[in-house]
């Protein structure tokens, strides 16, 4: 089992769900999704660390979440925290040197995580306080 | 720290209440604002300490009745203010503000115009609604709020007068080069004054955020608590009754995020409050349902209230607590992070409208919290569509409405000057400034670098100038 990214921790938990990753990329992704009913077989991959674009998913029962922005005082950090929904925020590629910063972070760098994660099973590990790992399983 | 060390750790948070005790760090980062040259200061409450040695007056110390009702403040006071707020600023939304886009809402475009728009149109209001009411009767608002729950009279909502409508709206004005240092004081004077008096009016110990009292929002009065404590019901940690309590707090906090276009508005902590058994009680207030946005007619048709109020409590010495902060806007955050296992007792209740009498506020039982939970979702779900269909303008304005309306509705709402603000000041209407600046904060970066980068590094609260009369307003444009 290898770490494939890492990023902060919203939250220290025992919960480490597992599935597979799913990129949302619009709101019509997200609704998509709900009404599909395969919901909870998925680790959502999300660009933002906001809470509205997840709002109907948190909701109905998302297993877990990774972001590409964003930190535990984002509205998404505190609502997972709040579901007690895993959540690995900021998370960046183990292999990668490249690193979110805000304002200055171009397509690629956001490309990169996508295209690497998708579809890709894997675990989160949430107990330690600061960092949350994403574990490839498969 | 790992969750297995927390496992019977002993509760320290006490110690953040001693006087020589500095707190605990929750970030790495460090602010400089107006200090260059000077040590970088820290969040948390030795932040706060540092602010007050480094200020030129007293109005960061504890301030007598006589001191909020004076008319104005000297410039050094201003200046300190500004130093405070700028911190303070940083302190509870420097990470915050890593988010990035939000996929759904342009937030941080509604955001910028929104405070700018405060910091031009509210002086005109504020001074209206202080000449109604008098300079008492603006304490006396916040006062108000020691003995109700599910009010916006509230720590985020005083906050963003002062914080927001003078500190990012200057700093967003100074950034676009609009204005210049030594404009618009007596205005500034005039938004921070009621802010001021609000705050030390629902306070009461001579203080006006959280963060002057080691991040702690004690302002009910001792009955309206025991009132609450006798309803709350006992929670087994991981029981389905947790769990229904829990998913509830947590849906309900959703919804109140989504009205209020994914901003801290919909969001009320106070605490945390001793109760004689040592645990600790928060009082949330959810607003899920502001009767003046239009998108709020899905809640309203799920037949919610204005307000829920969540009041949950915590056994310190199981979670081995270290920290916890309520902060100036009105958000609980603890170390060790996951409170949320830790809560052994909660209470829910309803507020219908925003100016129900407390005495028809209604407890819920946590198990018929199945029925609101449903139509919490229903309405979710039907905000998230609705949202999902509009533009990207009609998404601006709207949050520009939330924030520019809804942070002084709850003050003027209770001064009984709210319909005048909209029929004889037009409050609702857009100023031509801030229409034009819709374009120009889109153009070379400003909203998504220049601004943020201005706002959160504390580097672009510029202070009044020496010497600078108290009476200015602006006069040129050139």
């Amino acid at each position: 089992m290898e770490v494939v990214a890492e990023g902060y921790n919203t939250f220290e938990t025992h919960k480490s769900p597992r599935g597979v990753v799913k990129y949302l990329d619009s709101p019509q992704d997200v609704i998509s999704l709900i009404q599909s009913g395969t919901l909870t077989e998925y680790i959502l991959l999300v660009r933002g660390g906001t809470t509205t674009f997840l709002a109907p998913a948190l909701s109905t029962g998302a297993i877990g979440v990774i972001t590409m922005s964003g930190a535990p005082e984002s509205h998404l950090g505190i609502l997972s925290r709040e579901f007690q929904t895993p959540c690995v925020m900021t998370a960046h590629l183990t292999n990668s040197d490249s690193r979110y910063e805000v304002g200055n972070s171009d397509e690629a760098h956001f490309d990169e995580i996508a295209k690497t994660l998708e579809g890709m099973t894997v675990q989160l590990d949430c107990a330690e306080s600061e960092v949350g790992k994403v574990i490839a399983i498969s | 720290m790992s969750i297995n060390t927390t496992d019977g750790a002993q509760a320290t948070y006490k110690q953040r209440y001693e006087p020589d005790d500095d707190g605990l760090r929750f970030q790495d980062l460090e602010f400089e604002g107006n200090f260059e040259g000077m040590e970088p200061i820290h969040d948390g409450i030795i932040g706060d300490k540092v602010l007050r040695q480094r200020a030129k007056s007293n109005v960061l110390e504890r301030v007598s009745k006589e001191d909020a009702l004076r008319a104005q403040f000297t410039l050094d006071e201003l200046n300190d203010l500004n130093n405070y707020l700028s911190w303070n600023v940083w302190d509870v939304l420097v990470m915050r503000a890593t988010e990035g886009v939000s996929g759904m809402i342009p937030r941080q475009e509604y955001e910028t115009l929104a405070f700018m728009h405060e910091f031009y149109r509210w002086p005109e209001l504020l001074r209206m609604t202080t000449d109604e009411v008098g300079a008492q009767g603006v304490l006396d608002i916040g006062a108000q709020s020691r003995s109700e729950i599910g009010t916006k009279v509230n720590c985020v909502h005083d906050w963003c007068i002062g914080a927001v409508g003078f500190g990012m709206g200057r700093c967003g004005l100074l950034a676009l080069e609009a204005i210049q240092p030594s404009d618009y004081v007596e205005e500034s004077n005039e938004i921070l004054k009621f802010m001021q008096r609000v705050l030390w009016g629902k306070r009461q110990d001579g203080y006006i955020l959280n963060s002057q009292d080691r991040y702690r929002a004690r302002i009910h009065d001792q009955s309206l608590i025991d009132d609450i404590v006798g309803q709350l019901e006992d929670l087994e940690p991981s029981s389905p009754k947790h769990e229904a309590f829990t998913h509830f707090n947590a849906s309900a906090e959703l919804l109140a995020f989504l009205d209020h276009f994914d901003c801290r508005l919909g969001l009320g902590d106070t605490g945390p409050y001793e109760l004689p058994n040592g645990n600790l009680l928060i009082l949330r207030d959810l607003f899920v349902n502001e009767e003046e946005f239009h998108w709020s007619d899905v809640c309203e048709d799920a037949g919610l209230p204005h307000c829920y109020t969540v009041a949950l409590v915590i056994d310190p010495q199981e979670m081995g607590l270290e920290e916890i902060r309520i902060n100036d806007i009105s958000t609980t955050f603890t170390r060790p992070k996951n409170y949320v296992p830790h809560i052994v007792a909660g209470a829910v209740f309803s507020r219908e409208k925003w100016n129900t009498p407390m005495g028809e506020v209604r407890p819920i039982k946590i198990d018929d919290l199945g029925d609101h939970l449903g139509r919490i979702q229903q309405a979710t779900l039907k905000m998230y569509r609705k949202f999902s269909r509009m533009s990207r303008r009609d998404l601006i304005w709207g949050g520009q409405y939330v924030y520019y309306v809804d942070m002084i509705l709850p003050h003027l709402r209770r001064a009984g000057t709210y319909e005048k603000a909209c029929r004889d000041y037009q409050l609702w209407e857009v100023d031509q400034r801030i229409a034009n600046y819709y374009y120009e904060i889109q153009k070379r970066g400003f909203v998504q670098e220049t601004a943020p980068n201005k706002i959160f590094s504390g580097k672009g609260y510029l202070p009044f100038p020496e010497g600078t009369d108290l009476r200015r307003s602006k006069y040129r444009w050139l």
